[in-house]
């Protein structure tokens, strides 16, 4: 046993490297550059203030979470259909669907939000056809707004919880379906009664990694919000890019670090728990 | 309703294969009744036609004589055990063996009551809270056997509901499965592969091979009179030897005479069978009798309370013998020239 | 053509995380006196001077010339972690003021110069640490379908003016660099020699009346040009090199010099770069009239060699900006005064949009 397990962390060895080289050092490097740059601790401190108990920083923690939240639900709500299609499906529908949503990730982030743009503009193909249907007399705002940035983050996060929800649904014994249908069961009740607490913890893990992503989004966000849709994200970009007050970039990214890692520690537990037996 | 349960000339095909072909069955209300066969044989799709999850391309599936063929698994009212127990691993015991009751509306005194009734018959009182990973594989077989009776269904459909448990195990809930049917007085239809399960508990067994019944009836009359050498050789031991016909005497190995008092050759050659416990080993060289064969000892197996012999007769034969380690029985030893011998009413003759 | 004077923002975006990432990307180069490294703001920006300038440079010299992107933290990283990679760095002015202030640039070496006369250099872009490479503008911009004839707005004033010139607008935001607080001043009848120091709550207040017909506060002008060529907004500011583009592309887009701001894109050179002599003799070649004249015309921009304008046509000359016609109806940004006040507006101007 304990040679399987030094063989184990010798396997992540490169990836744990990587990571440290990579991830861990830069970040550190940044943060304790930028926090010893001041003076004294009452200088820190007074900083610290100004950084995170501004008002500004509350609003965008509330837009944060709220974009996140609405994201998340949406995701959920789309991607659970969706992901019981796809566990339903063989063959041909199969590879169909999931190329659907998996194909939009070979194109940049980027090039998908601005295709977004051309369909959801006030001149865009949406407006277009439901003025040309005559369903509506002036354009909907439907981008460079809350509208806009929850469709394009909702597009994005999709496959995450397809994929996630579609694991847990593969995970589920078809003979326990088969069992509850013997027994009595109408399909809702099936369904309801039987699938749905079976896939719980997929969903549980399906929202908690949307949320932890949606909540450091940035470029969907910058790019198709309004103007007062700023996320965190968006915020550290500016301080440190615009105002090069990498500082007050280091105490917001420690904010954002730490939510995210404790919403990590709720969902490695979900994760990590194989499927009910 | 009532709990009888008939096959029509059912027939499942999936694709070119017929898995299971033109099978029909009468079992009555209260009969422990087994299908018996190896894997592939068809048992399991025919349990599946019964409970619905299978629709037949032809015949009829009646259920207290009514017409089920094509009502879903829901509407027909059956208990059933499946193979891996199938307990639901979101709800505990109580809520599992609650199923059937909950999904059909049942009051919460009822279900109360009848859950606890079905544990007690199980012997699982006490258990109500724990969840199916905190359970042995004995303890989940019996809250899958609780809630296939808590709705005291006229008919309870089993798939092989023992064959995870390890052989002590399985005797005893052999015994209590059957204890609880005799009890409740259900028609059991039960799916094994397991010969001396089918033996034990079965009022009726029907041995199936490529999709059709091979032979069905008392366990007894199955397994002492085999109508062909696949029944025969499935179901227990059996020495099957060839014979041929010679005017009208049948000759064996070395061309000793036979007489058998059932069956019939249908062509020259053929075989005849006899049960090992059945062939009598005696010291010496035979007299020429009918069913008296000379023989040398080739393998002298001590299994407790029996001794296995194989013994080689003329041509090549070669017959197994089990011989009850009785008080005062003569042991013979491999090299030993030896007599076999049996009764006519013991063997018979099957047309190939 | 996507030239911005402040680069493609999302470039600069992603490539921080590979800034803080990736300290030594060229550590391993062998560095030879053969090469300058140019920071630009990419796009075809790289593809008109490589033609105009780098090329020419590397006939004359034999030094050849690698340009790399960017954003402004990496620059800063650079300096700090004591890892500069480039040589020449090809910028916002204010972007190169605070590499200036944290002494991480070279003196401009004008008494070496070769090719280019240093008192031919516009004295406002003719700093001892950077020296201007090109001008660029502000400008209002209108679509001409909704604003025909002359109906169009002429002042900041006229584009406050929601119930006269109606329609959806745009103006920048912090994240471009700076937020247009100099026109919200000038509609509420600041003059344009007294904008500076800028009265950042007057302005705002000012914003705020407009704010319900802003549609989006752009941060790159890639954005600002979209936003205007599909019709998103109908006026709004704009760089005049991103609109130059998008008329080229017949939008129906016109804009107006009245009350624009100039300003202006730099070169410096990190005191710490491997080729500092190369990045010198770079920066001399480029602005020469003849070569900076070709650069200026095919990007629109203004020359900040003054004797670069002997070879423009009136027509030219009238479009440019840093030209006579620019520097009678516009201003220049005071990039000094943003510098030292840009994080109190940043925050005073997030407050502001989340208010």
């Amino acid at each position: 046993m304990p040679l399987g397990r030094l063989a184990g962390w010798l396997m992540l060895a490169p990836a744990l490297a990587l990571l440290f080289g990579v991830f861990l050092l830069p970040i550190g490097w940044f943060l304790a550059g930028s926090l010893t740059d001041f003076a004294s601790f009452a200088e820190f401190w007074e900083e610290a203030q100004d950084v995170l108990f501004s008002g500004t920083i509350l609003r965008v923690l509330l837009n944060t979470n709220g974009i996140g939240a609405a994201v998340t639900l949406l995701v959920l709500v789309i991607g659970y259909p969706v992901s019981y299609a796809l566990s339903r499906a063989k063959g041909l529908v199969f590879t169909a669907i999931l190329l659907c949503i998996v194909l939009p990730y070979f194109t940049s982030t980027i090039v998908r939000t601005y295709a977004w743009m051309v369909l959801l503009g006030r001149t865009g193909l949406i407006n277009q056809i439901l003025l040309g249907l005559g369903l509506i007399d002036a354009p909907l705002e439907l981008m460079y707004n809350r509208t806009g940035v929850i469709i394009g983050m909702t597009y994005v996060l999709l496959p995450y919880m397809v994929l996630t929800l579609f694991a847990a649904m593969k995970a589920v014994d078809p003979r326990l379906l088969q069992a509850a249908e013997g027994m009595g069961a109408s399909p809702a009740t099936v369904f309801f009664r039987v699938f749905m607490p079976l896939t719980l913890h997929g969903v549980i893990a399906g929202v908690l990694i949307t949320f932890i992503l949606a909540i450091g989004f940035f470029v969907t966000p910058a790019l198709m919000g309004g103007p007062d849709d700023i996320m965190i994200a968006m915020l550290i970009e500016r301080e440190v890019e615009l105002t090069q007050n990498w500082p007050a970039a280091a105490m917001m990214t420690i904010v954002l670090l730490v939510v995210t890692l404790l919403l990590y520690a709720v969902y490695s537990r979900f994760a990590d728990r194989e499927a009910p037996r | 309703m009532s709990g009888s349960v008939d096959l029509d000339a059912v027939t499942k095909r999936y694709g070119s294969e017929t898995v299971v072909a033109g099978v029909s069955l009468v079992i009555p209300e209260g009969e422990f009744f087994t299908l018996l066969g190896p894997s592939g044989s068809g048992k399991t799709t025919t349990l599946s036609m019964l409970a619905g999850f299978v629709v037949p391309d032809e015949g009829r599936v009646l259920l207290g004589g009514q017409d089920m063929t094509r009502v879903p698994p829901r509407g027909r009212g059956l208990g059933m055990v499946f193979q891996n127990y199938a307990i639901f691993p979101h709800l505990n015991v109580a809520e599992n063996v609650a199923f059937p009751l909950t999904v059909k509306g049942a009051s919460k005194a009822e279900i109360k009551a009848r859950v606890a009734e079905a544990l007690a018959m199980v012997k699982l009182t006490g258990f109500e809270t724990r969840y199916a990973r905190q359970l042995s594989g004995g303890q989940q077989q019996r809250v899958a056997l609780a809630r296939a009776i808590v709705g005291h269904p006229k008919v309870v459909l089993m798939d092989e509901p023992l064959g995870a448990l390890d052989k002590n195990l399985r005797y005893h809930m052999q015994v209590e499965i059957k204890e609880i049917q005799q009890r409740l007085g259900m028609t059991v239809i039960y799916v094994t592969h397991d010969q001396e399960e089918a033996l034990t508990m079965s009022d009726r067994i029907a041995i199936m091979n490529h999709g059709r019944i091979a032979q069905m009836g008392p366990p007894r009359e199955v397994y002492e009179n085999p109508e062909s050498s696949f029944v025969a050789s499935f179901l227990g031991e059996a020495n099957l030897v060839k014979v041929r016909r010679d005017g009208e005497t049948v000759r064996g190995p070395g061309g000793a005479p036979l007489v058998a008092a059932r069956g019939a050759l249908s062509a020259n050659e053929g075989l005849v069978f006899v049960r090992p416990e059945k062939v009598k080993v005696a010291a010496g060289t035979a007299e020429l009798r009918p069913n008296h064969l000379p023989g040398q000892v080739l393998h002298a197996s001590f299994l407790g309370n029996i001794m296995r012999y194989a013994v080689s007769a003329a041509d090549g034969a070669t017959f197994f013998c089990d011989v009850a380690n009785g008080a005062g029985t003569e042991i013979h030893r491999a090299g030993d020239a030896v007599t076999l011998s049996w009764r006519a009413e013991d063997s018979r003759l099957l047309g190939s | 053509m996507s030239v911005t004077p402040s680069p493609f923002r999302l470039h600069r975006r992603l490539l921080l995380g590979a800034a803080l990432a990736t300290p030594a990307l060229h550590a391993g180069r062998a560095q030879t006196q053969g090469e300058v490294i140019v920071r630009t703001p990419g796009g075809s920006y790289d593809d008109v001077m490589r033609r105009f300038v780098y090329d020419p440079f590397t006939a004359e010299t034999g030094i050849r010339v690698t340009v790399v992107a960017a954003t402004a933290a990496k620059l800063i990283a650079m300096f700090r972690a004591n890892n500069v990679e480039l040589d020449l760095i090809d910028t916002g002015d204010a972007q190169l003021l605070t590499l200036e202030r944290l002494g991480a640039l070279a003196p401009i070496a004008y008494d070496r110069w070769r090719w280019s006369k240093p008192e031919d250099i516009t004295r406002q872009v003719r700093n001892p640490h950077r020296v201007g490479n090109f001008i660029y503008a502000s400008v209002l911009a209108y679509n001409t379908e909704t604003f025909r004839g002359d109906n169009h707005p002429k002042s900041w004033a006229d584009f406050w003016d929601a119930g006269k010139f109606a329609g959806p607008r745009m103006l920048a935001d912090m994240a471009s660099g700076s937020a247009n607080l100099e026109f919200a001043l000038l509609a509420d009848g600041v003059p344009r020699d007294q904008l500076y120091p800028l009265d950042v709550d007057r302005a705002l207040r000012v914003m705020t009346r407009i704010r319900p017909q802003i549609r989006r506060f752009w941060d790159t002008g890639a954005l600002a040009a979209q936003m205007l060529s599909d019709r998103e907004v109908v006026l709004g500011s704009i760089w005049n090199g991103r609109l130059q583009t998008v008329i080229d592309s017949n939008a129906p887009l016109a804009y107006t010099w009245n009350e624009h701001m100039i300003q202006v894109q730099s070169l410096g050179i990190f005191k710490d770069a491997r080729n500092v002599e190369g990045a010198q003799r770079l920066a001399d070649f480029m602005l020469q009239p003849q070569i900076q004249a070709q650069y200026a015309k095919a990007l629109v921009f203004g020359p900040t060699n003054e004797r670069a304008f002997e070879s423009y046509t009136p027509e030219e000359a009238a479009r440019t900006p840093g030209g006579e016609n620019s520097r009678r109806t516009g201003f220049y940004q005071d990039v000094a005064w943003w510098h030292e006040n840009r994080d109190r507006v940043s925050r005073t101007w997030s407050r502001w949009l989340l208010r």
